[in-house]
């Protein structure tokens, strides 16, 4: 039986005096999956990230991660999530302190944080940084430092926001390697990039308006022009050429 | 240290108003003869001072209690003569955005936060004179020029609710208040100059510039 | 607790809300440090007064005044301790060492009603004028410019750096991090470090989009100033409760 990494029922968060923001959300994440998440600006994807890390409390339903209800408030490094702001997230004058942070707030050892800090900064190719300060490094750079940092506490869920709104097409494309190597993690990528969301998830979820709208394979949810019109969003460019591809090699076996 | 309105003397508001502006006139003429257009500065300062009225609401914990930072001493360090002005603006701020009140002594209250703010400035300026550019002499300096900072806000608070609020005690009973009320700020005067020694360092690795406030 | 520098409607529709800024600034804080100078206990009912009618004027709720009153300050609490048992001769009440002087405690009533009297007014104040209008009242009564530009341009910022430190101390909490011993203090020192590092590397940019917009070529003159009569009478009705309560205090 496959674990359900993440589960979520009847989920309703408000925050303080407004309407609610997540309404009646239902969701189940499977070990090692890949999950979109799709929608409007506004439609709730951070909140939801501040929920499942504890952040914040629901107003109502369960949250429970690797099968335990998560406990606001309380530290779960095997949950890493990478805030779409890299400022928000980079705060030591070195890389190499800012990657050892989690690890150093885990309790490891010292000789464990190092190992830990090399590993992650090798699979990023970014040991060649570990000594400059952060806040100096090109966009890019700062977006892997961020994964690193979280990367160091081998998070079994990983979480990015926005991960690719500050990059270019060089460091977009390393991100993407990156993340297709990370078979044993499961991801959960909100993003406006839906070419990104189709080359790194298996899976989309289509949130709008408080509820989740549409969840399936990114073909079914992001290639649907109906739905994605309805809900302000664009077909991804390569699905709409690849669908016409697709459509044009079913024809003409039936020449 | 903020003392608040209602138990201060007339003739020491007053004179808190008095000393407050001839000070600010003093950093105006002295920013002038620093940056040709003072303007130009307007927004570092700024957001610097946003930036400081943020850090003030940090609290740093010794358990099982946990206080909350003064930043005089920071604040001299990295805006110099701008530190007065700022911390104007910060008070000013604080009596909007928390209503506590605290306009009757902000004149007070920008002396005793303000002065040893330009002290500390003084003091992290003597890296300069001696040519050092080590970060060692960086952080005693900023651990000296933050605890001295500390201390001297408490004393003069101190001493002025001795002097200038209608408490009737007789002399040694001042003397040992002015006391207690400082050796009881010597914790607080450590830990600020700690933290902003860790700040100078963070800084001279990070964006060295940002110590420069004079502009040379 | 954090005010939005938000005037809500009712307040801006009062009469303290419509009353000139520039005539409203000097009015009050007149009466604020009229009060300050008050040391006569019979004095002190006319004090509550004039602060109670000055907030009826403003249009507040009372429920916007006791959330603001609930925190009288560490400082009082302090004092309310000391005062009554340290200072003066004349002792009402002993227990062992603990003696209860007269002049200490009526010293406490003169600082306490003083502090809650100015406490309203200044709530009076600054929730019925925005800090823009502020702005222009202290530039009208000859503050620096200086000190206002700072004063609107740190307001300007102040939320978007209370939101940043709020962010960062989420992500570091999402990675572990919990100020509850001593060593907290690097990683805060840090924090801020980085505060001030984001701070300065924004103000550059807001300096080359101001400087791009032409701020600094020419000094901003003030809005033109057009009080109505009502504006003066309302001053003169504030100089003249002052007057009165500063003659009582110092001649009678």
């Amino acid at each position: 039986m496959i674990a359900e990494d993440l589960k979520i029922s009847s989920l309703r968060y408000s925050y303080p005096g407004q309407k609610p923001i997540l309404q009646d959300i239902g969701l189940v994440i499977n070990s090692g999956e890949k999950v979109g998440l799709i929608g409007p600006n506004g439609a709730g994807k951070t909140t939801l990230f501040l929920l499942i890390t504890g952040i914040l409390k629901p107003s109502a339903g369960q949250i429970t991660v690797f099968e335990k209800p998560v406990k606001p408030g309380a530290f779960n490094p095997q949950v890493g999530m990478i805030f779409q702001h890299t400022a928000d997230q980079l705060i030591s004058p070195s890389v190499h302190e800012d990657i050892a942070f989690g690890p150093q707030n885990m309790g490891l050892g010292e000789q464990e944080i190092n190992k830990r800090v090399k590993e992650a900064a090798t699979l990023a190719g970014i040991q060649h940084l570990l000594e400059r300060p952060p806040h100096q490094l090109s966009a890019g750079e700062q977006r892997l430092v961020a994964l690193c940092g979280i990367l160091a506490m081998q998070p079994r869920l990983l979480i990015m926001d926005e991960p690719t709104s500050d990059l270019d097409i060089r460091y977009r494309r390393r991100l993407i390697g990156i993340l297709s190597h990370m078979e044993d993690k499961t991801l959960l990528i909100a993003s406006h990039d839906l070419e990104f969301i189709l080359e790194t998830c298996s899976r989309v979820i289509l949130l709008e308006s408080s509820a989740i709208c549409a969840d399936g394979s990114p073909a079914e949810v992001m290639g649907n022009k109906t739905l994605m019109e309805k809900h302000g969003l664009e077909v991804p460019h390569s699905l709409s050429v690849s669908w016409h591809k697709h459509r044009k090699t079913i024809k003409k076996p039936g020449h | 240290m903020h003392l608040p309105d209602g138990i201060i003397t007339a003739p020491a508001i007053i004179g808190g108003y008095a000393a407050a502006a001839g000070i600010t006139a003093f950093s105006m003429y002295k920013i002038k003869k620093q940056h040709i257009n003072p303007r130009n500065i307007i927004p570092r300062a700024a957001l610097l001072t946003a930036a400081f009225f943020a850090a003030s609401l940090i609290h740093i914990p010794i358990p099982p209690v946990s206080v909350h930072l003064v930043l005089s001493g920071l604040m001299g360090v990295m805006l110099g003569w701008f530190s007065f002005p700022a911390i104007i603006v910060g008070l000013l701020l604080q009596a909007v955005m928390f209503q506590h009140g605290g306009l009757t002594t902000l004149g007070i209250n920008a002396c005793i936060m303000g002065v040893p703010a330009i002290l500390a400035y003084y003091i992290f300026y003597i890296r300069k004179k001696s040519g050092q550019k080590k970060p060692l002499t960086h952080a005693l300096l900023a651990f000296g020029a933050s605890f001295i900072a500390v201390v001297l806000g408490a004393l003069m608070a101190a001493l002025l609710i001795i002097f200038a609020t209608p408490a009737y005690l007789d002399a040694a009973a001042e003397r040992n208040a002015v006391i207690a009320l400082s050796i009881a700020h010597l914790p607080v005067a450590i830990i600020e100059g700690v933290f902003t020694a860790i700040v100078v360092l963070f800084l001279l690795k990070v964006k060295p510039a940002l110590l420069e406030c004079d502009g040379q | 607790m954090i005010d939005k520098g938000y005037i809500n409607k009712t307040a801006a529709q009062s009469i303290l809300g419509r009353w000139e800024a520039r005539l409203k600034l000097p009015g009050l804080m007149l009466l604020i440090f009229t009060f300050a100078f008050i040391r006569d206990l019979r004095l002190l009912p006319f004090l509550v007064l004039a602060a109670a009618l000055t907030y009826s004027f403003s249009g507040l709720s009372l429920k916007h005044l006791i959330k603001r009153m609930r925190m009288p300050g560490f400082f009082l609490v302090a004092i309310a301790l000391i005062l009554p048992f340290w200072s003066g001769q004349t002792i009402l009440w002993q227990l062992g060492p603990l003696a209860l002087r007269l002049e200490g405690l009526l010293a406490l009533l003169v600082i306490t009603v003083k502090f809650f009297s100015i406490l309203i007014l200044v709530i009076a104040l600054f929730g019925t004028t925005t800090l823009p209008q502020m702005a222009i009242a202290l530039r009208a009564i000859r503050i620096p410019w200086l000190i206002t530009d700072l004063l609107l341009f740190t307001y300007r910022y102040i939320y978007q750096l209370l939101s940043d430190l709020n962010r960062m101390r989420i992500a570091a909490r999402l990675r572990g991090f919990r100020a509850n011993s001593f060593n907290a203090i690097k990683p805060l020192a840090f924090i801020t470090g980085t505060m001030l590092v984001s701070s300065h590397n924004q103000s550059e940019r807001v300096f080359q989009a101001m400087t791009l917009r032409g701020y600094g070529n020419t000094k901003q003159p003030l809005p033109i100033f057009s009080p109505i009569p009502a504006d003066f009478i309302l001053l003169a009705v504030y100089i003249l409760l002052s007057a009165l309560l500063i003659l009582f205090q110092f001649i009678i």
